[in-house]
């Protein structure tokens, strides 16, 4: 058993039970007989987690820590990312945050028509059955491993009850603080009534370089005629490791809008799955992955179309520069009898160093007769035609190139309904990219 | 102003252009005609300077300056305009910022301060009008979305930007109704005068009856085999290509 397996199961013996016991315990045994995903597993195949494994983890607590420094200011900041500000405070919007997982309610607690904002830990105090079909998910699939640790492990989390068509983006900030030999388990979940609709803006974000290993988990469950507008923003520390999952259930003629966009962290694995499970949902995923300095990015789509007549787009734009990695793997399944499902998968990869790599894997498993399915994969270097023709301009090389890298890469982007958000985003990444100056004057 | 001497190029390892030579005065309108495959684009993009285009022998002299020994961006800095056959669609990079990026560029180079924004924007707004351009343009990407008209209506709107010295057209007429093309031919008209010069490679004689060249060429076999005045194309229009290559032959 490696050091880590030790460590989390160390952690488990230590915790007094509580009313969702039973599950844990079920996720615990799974996870202490499955191991940690290794090479050998299929959606684990690009991520060593070796260094990871060989490490002891303790609690990422709740309270702030004495020696936790304050977020870093703009000149302070590790590439200025750590203040990355989605929405700007003068607009209207609501901010919740998680500190290590952890709902930092304050008083001033906003109030919005439409959405129930509580404790995943209060909610089942009450009621322990009132959460349950959203844990119970004791699949053994190798990209799940991570998820079972969460579900025995979580201490609390955010659930958000969307009633009714909401206006006002909820940004949640998850905060990691402390060092990297602690772990963290943040869990949210997102429960949108038939006809409800939200913008939802999830921004992890760290103290400093370094931060606790987060394993964090959302899940959505969109009812019938539901809207949801979804972004997930890693802008962590370059020391920051972070193992996040996305489970999206989707009823009839449901939407949800799904952006993930990697700005940060030094190792960030970011899985997306979704089942559209009847007929008329409707999936747009759009990935934004950044590789810079020595990050590895390694991203997992699997969208299953359970239903007739449903629908799913996965776009992505990856981008590697020094040493970095990248990883898109995206998978759509279409089950027996769902008739009439259209789906589509691009992905297109952009190496800006010799150093650098990108993989990027297409798959498609399909059960059913009559359906649409495309999928297109490339990785290459800028196109020549645009760049001769910007230079034909007199532009000057360097400019030119990153002028392309940015259109490139901003056109996942188009999109975003929260300008400001989109905007800051927009930002942050230019900072990511050579020639940083010259591309501002563009903007 | 521009000093074509017994060039060659390949593009992939075939030999394209094999001996081209010409001469363009200032104040001059050519026209360079040929049938497809002639190597009439590829003398084009040679001249503005695409890599991939490998000049294995000649000289090129814009302004008295070694033109094979400067860099496409260089080029069009000095002065040098290529109106694409096919403009490229490059979403994300607004067209108003590229054209700004390339005034810039070409003051810069020329030691003059940045275009002020307001005086741009006025700018751009009169050549549009003069381009008969929809406002929608400003908004878009570089040609993202244009149709075949728009897009060649845009190479000529930045031409009139950028006011080059020598500006290379290439097949800027095809693809263009008849309204079009005088939009266009007007444009370039604007353009002349006795310091500037204007290379246009065309398919087909209709353009020059806008633009009325004071030379006409004919490129085949990626050699100059005759040349002329005007009434070479009017010649050509009748009797098609093969009339000037049986003559060669004979």
């Amino acid at each position: 058993m490696s050091a880590a397996l030790r460590s989390f199961e160390t952690q488990w013996r230590a915790r007094a039970p509580d009313a969702l016991q039973p599950i844990r315990e079920a996720a615990m045994e799974r996870f202490l007989k499955l191991g940690l995903p290794s090479l050998r597993d299929e959606t684990w195949r690009y991520t060593d987690l070796r260094s990871l494994a060989a490490q002891s983890y303790g609690e990422a607590g709740c309270a702030a820590t004495a020696t936790a420094t304050p977020i870093a200011t703009a000149a302070g900041a590790p590439s200025g990312i750590a203040t990355l500000t989605l929405v700007d405070p003068a607009q209207h919007a609501a901010t919740l945050t998680m500190r290590n997982g952890c709902p930092l309610f304050s008083s001033d607690l906003p109030e919005i028509n439409g959405i129930e904002i509580n404790s995943i830990k209060d909610l089942y105090k009450q009621d322990s059955n009132y959460l349950r079909r959203f844990f119970e998910s004791a699949s053994d699939a190798d990209q799940r491993r991570w998820v079972l640790l969460n579900t025995a492990l979580f201490v609390d989390g955010l659930y958000l009850k969307i009633t009714k068509p909401v206006v006002t983006p909820i940004v949640i900030r998850h905060l990691a603080t402390g060092d990297a030999a602690q772990a963290a388990h943040p869990r949210i979940i997102i429960d949108a009534s038939p006809g409800a609709s939200a913008t939802i803006i999830e921004h992890h974000l760290s103290e400093g370089d370094i931060a606790p290993l987060s394993n964090s988990n959302t899940h959505i469950a969109l009812g019938k005629d539901a809207q949801l507008e979804h972004y997930r923003v890693y802008a962590t520390g370059a020391g920051a490791t972070h193992l996040d999952s996305l489970d999206i259930h989707q009823s009839e003629n449901s939407q949800c809008r799904q952006f993930t966009i990697v700005l940060g962290g030094g190792l960030v694995r970011s899985s997306l799955e979704a089942r559209l499970n009847q007929r008329g949902a409707s999936l747009d995923s759009h990935s934004l992955l950044v590789g810079h300095q020595d990050r590895h990015v390694d991203c997992v789509n699997i969208v299953t179309h359970a239903a007739p007549n449903t629908r799913s787009r996965q776009t992505a734009r990856a981008i590697a520069s020094d040493l970095s990695r990248v990883i898109f793997n995206s998978k759509v399944i279409v089950n027996a009898g769902a008739n009439g499902s259209d789906s589509k998968q691009s992905c297109r990869g952009l190496l800006l160093s010799p150093s650098a790599e990108i993989d990027t894997r297409p798959q498609l498993e399909i059960h059913a007769d009559e359906v649409k399915c495309a999928h297109g994969a490339t990785t290459g270097r800028l196109d020549p035609d645009m760049l001769f023709y910007l230079l034909s301009r007199g532009l000057d090389r360097e400019t030119a190139q990153s002028l392309l890298v940015y259109a490139f890469l901003a056109d996942v982007l188009t999109g975003m309904s929260v300008s400001s958000a989109r905007a800051a985003i927009e930002n942050e990444l230019i900072n990511q990219l050579p020639d940083a100056q010259t591309l501002r004057k563009f903007r | 102003m521009l000093e074509i001497s017994d060039l060659a190029a390949r593009v992939a390892g075939k030999e394209i252009l094999n001996c081209v030579n010409l001469t363009v005065n200032a104040g001059e309108v050519h026209a360079i005609m040929g049938p497809n495959g002639s190597g009439k684009s590829t003398l084009a993009q040679v001249l503005a300077g695409r890599e991939d285009y490998e000049v294995t022998r000649g000289s090129v002299t814009f302004e008295g300056h070694d033109l094979l020994a400067m860099r496409a961006e260089e080029r069009a800095r000095a002065g040098l305009f290529l109106g694409f056959q096919y403009p490229v669609e490059i979403p994300g990079v607004n067209n108003v910022y590229l054209l700004k990026a390339a005034l810039n560029a070409k003051r810069k180079a020329a030691g003059e301060p940045e275009v002020d924004a307001y005086d741009f924007l006025a700018l751009i707004r009169q050549k549009m009008k003069f381009m008969q351009m929809s406002e929608a343009f400003l908004t878009r990407g570089v040609n993202e979305g244009f149709s075949g008209g728009e897009k060649k209506r845009n190479e000529v709107l930045q031409m009139l930007v950028l006011e080059p010295k020598l500006a290379i057209l290439d097949e800027t007429d095809s693809g263009l109704d008849i309204d079009a093309l005088k939009v266009v031919s007007q444009g370039v008209n604007s353009l002349r005068d006795p310091t500037r010069a204007v290379v246009l490679v065309t398919h087909y004689q209709r353009l020059l009856d806008y633009v009325i060249p004071d030379y006409v060429h004919v490129l085949s076999g990626g050699r100059i085999v005759k040349s002329g005045d005007k009434s070479l194309a009017q010649e050509l229009e009748r009797r098609g290509y093969d009339w000037v290559m049986e003559a060669q032959v004979a």
